[in-house]
């Protein structure tokens, strides 16, 4: 034991450049570069696994040669099995997880709280009903390319979020309970809406393809659809760049925001744009899909810091990674029955929220 | 000398409640100015309304011989920092990215920080005297140690005026004293200092004019020997007379140079 201090030794004034602290990162924290490298190579080894998954096994190495165009052993009706059932419907996860977690990372911003998600605010549910209305009483119009249901998806995702937002909001400040209580009623009241849709859907036929929406199943989307979507994310990938440094600004508050130069208003306009535009190009793939967005960049922040600019990319890959390996485990446990990923999230991201509940319970109040 | 910065029969109020009644002063280019006043004066208010957070009822308040609401934010965030009372960061920022933040107003829309951005970050994390804080959590830190990155925020917008509310709240007498240290050598800068302080203690021999609001007294502009006489304070902070240390000291010291 080393022995005590004899007599008391005179306070040395302890100015803050004496502390010892040079590492670059803070403690637990993944450099970016190397972050985004794994995350790459993460997301090609899972889609080529996930590829490799189903009653018809192929190997991952005769994929990757086939999908190269190099010579391979696949047979036509492999070839068939991988190209048109298995490989847009790993494409389309990739993409709605993707999308559920940028818009996860943006509204999480938004709210100044890492509680807010696109499922738990009603923006999903927006979306939803949205999708049900254009499905029952639009289902042959479309507005330049876009079917009224995609349109409508959108519109139902962007009101619903300013419903949310504007009762979260008092005196230029979010109260959280309000947002997560007004996001819940909100939600409840859009799935209600949506099951009435469901029970009239069984007088018109249209039962199944709703309750996929709602139970949140990733098809096999068509070429076109998928495409669409995907040109979707990419524009709303575009959109959210010049936001991101932004939402770090936003982080110390609207008035110090606005101190800064930012115009907080048009800042806000655009974030719930594009986050209900990534939550309507999920909806239209996979339905309601719950706690993605929530997870995710939790997870990233933990591992990353919180700067928004550099979570952008390595949420979106973290999402794809996180969704292509939910759906090849909800097709393939209990095959050849296929259980829906959005209740397969509910399982895994339920616990997880509450887990964050319990432990984010200080910083509740803002 | 021509002001850096004059508020011209400035009125503000929230809702019916006014709390700033056309109130007229200068801020000389680099002096150092205390506000002071009673809790509830207006002192945060006139503060937001330097930093144009807050927008005048009536009157202008004058930058430079603009008015500050025909400027665009961005331009009057390259002359102006406030560093608030609170500061809450809802993520586990690190002191140097909470500090990148001050380089916003000179930001494009697509363009993130350069290397000048980066000098200057480097720059108010040197001034602040916080360079070895720089990768920790700003969440984690002191309050002393949050108040420096506060300030570095504000530095790194390299304002020529700087307002600060309440810097020395919560502090304890040493981080005073350092800050008070900071505040000085910030005005050695060349920076005009603007804060409003609650320890009246600290202001003579720190301020070179004191700016006291209160409720019940006009506004009144002065040297800090003007300003903190017994008499005025008893008024301006409603303060039973003989009641306090600070005044009784300020009585006696009175008493014994006029003897």
């Amino acid at each position: 034991m080393p022995p005590l201090a004899s007599a008391p030794q005179p306070v040395q004034k302890q100015a803050p450049e004496t502390r010892p602290f040079d590492e670059r990162l803070p403690k637990g924290r993944v450099g970016f570069v190397t972050l985004v490298s794994l995350l790459v190579i993460a997301l090609v080894t899972v889609v080529l696994f996930s590829l490799a998954t189903g009653a018809v096994r192929v190997s991952p190495r005769a994929i990757l040669a086939a999908l190269l165009g190099h010579h391979h052993p696949l047979t036509e009706t492999q070839q068939i099995i991988l190209l048109q059932i298995r490989l847009p419907r790993v494409l389309a996860s990739a993409v709605v997880g993707a999308a559920l977690a940028i818009s996860g990372l943006m509204f999480q911003g938004l709210f100044r709280n890492p509680m807010a998600d696109p499922y738990v605010i009603g923006s999903s549910g927006g979306a939803v009903l949205g999708a049900c209305l254009g499905i029952f009483f639009f289902s042959q119009l479309s507005f330049l390319g876009f079917s009224a249901t995609a349109l409508l998806a959108f519109a139902g995702s962007v009101i619903t979020m300013a419903i949310v937002y504007s009762l979260a909001r008092s005196n230029g400040r979010t109260n959280v309970i309000t947002l997560l209580l007004a996001g819940f009623a909100v939600s409840t009241m859009l799935g209600y809406s949506s099951y009435f849709f469901e029970i009239l859907g069984n007088r018109s036929g249209s039962t199944q393809i709703l309750l996929s929406w709602l139970h949140g199943v990733i098809g096999i989307p068509h070429w076109t659809q998928l495409s669409v979507t995907a040109a979707l994310l990419l524009l709303a990938i575009v959109a959210a760049m010049p936001l991101m440094r932004r939402l770090n600004t936003l982080a110390l508050g609207d008035e110090y925001a606005h101190q800064l130069g930012i115009k907080v208003e048009y800042t806000r306009v655009g974030i719930i744009l594009t986050g209900s535009l990534l939550t309507a190009a999920a909806v239209s793939l996979g339905g309601l899909i719950s706690f993605a967005g929530l997870i995710v960049p939790h997870v990233a922040r933990l591992l990353l810091g919180p700067d928004h600019v550099r979570l952008l990319p390595v949420t979106a890959l973290s999402g794809a990674i996180f969704l292509v390996v939910a759906d090849t485990l909800a097709r393939s446990v209990f095959a050849p029955t296929e259980i829906p990923v959005g209740i397969l999230m509910a399982f895994i991201g339920g616990p997880f929220f509450l887990y964050l509940l319990r432990k984010t319970k200080r910083s509740y109040v803002l | 000398m021509k002001p850096l910065m004059s508020f011209r029969n400035v009125s503000f109020g929230y809702g019916s409640l006014d709390v700033v009644q056309s109130a007229s002063f200068d801020l000389q280019a680099g002096s150092c100015t205390a506000l002071i006043g009673p809790n509830g004066a207006g002192k945060t208010t006139i503060l937001k309304l330097a930093a144009g957070t807050l927008r005048s009822r009536s009157g202008s308040v004058i930058l430079n011989d603009e008015p500050l609401h025909t400027l665009a934010l961005k331009r009057v965030a390259r002359t102006v920092a406030l560093v608030p009372q609170q500061l809450d960061v809802p993520f586990q920022f690190t002191v140097r990215e909470v500090v990148e933040q001050g380089r916003t107003p000179y930001l494009g829309f697509l363009r993130g920080l350069m290397s000048e951005d980066r000098t200057a970050v480097d720059q108010a994390l040197d001034l602040a005297d916080i360079t070895g804080l720089q990768h920790r959590i700003f969440n984690e830190l002191s309050g002393g140690e949050r108040q420096r990155v506060k300030i570095a925020l504000g530095l790194a917008q390299q304002p020529k005026l700087l307002l600060l509310d309440e810097p020395t709240q919560n502090l304890d007498i040493g981080r005073q004293v350092e800050l008070i240290d900071l505040l000085h050598f910030l005005r050695a800068e060349g920076i005009t200092i603007f804060a409003s302080i609650h320890d009246l203690q600290l202001v003579e021999g720190n301020f070179s004019s004191v700016l006291l609001l209160s409720p019940d007294l006009p506004l009144m502009n002065g040297t800090p020997e003007e300003i903190l006489k017994p008499s005025i304070l008893e008024k301006a902070f409603n303060c039973p007379p003989r009641r306090h240390p600070l005044l009784l000291e300020r009585m006696q010291h009175q008493v014994k140079r006029a003897g």
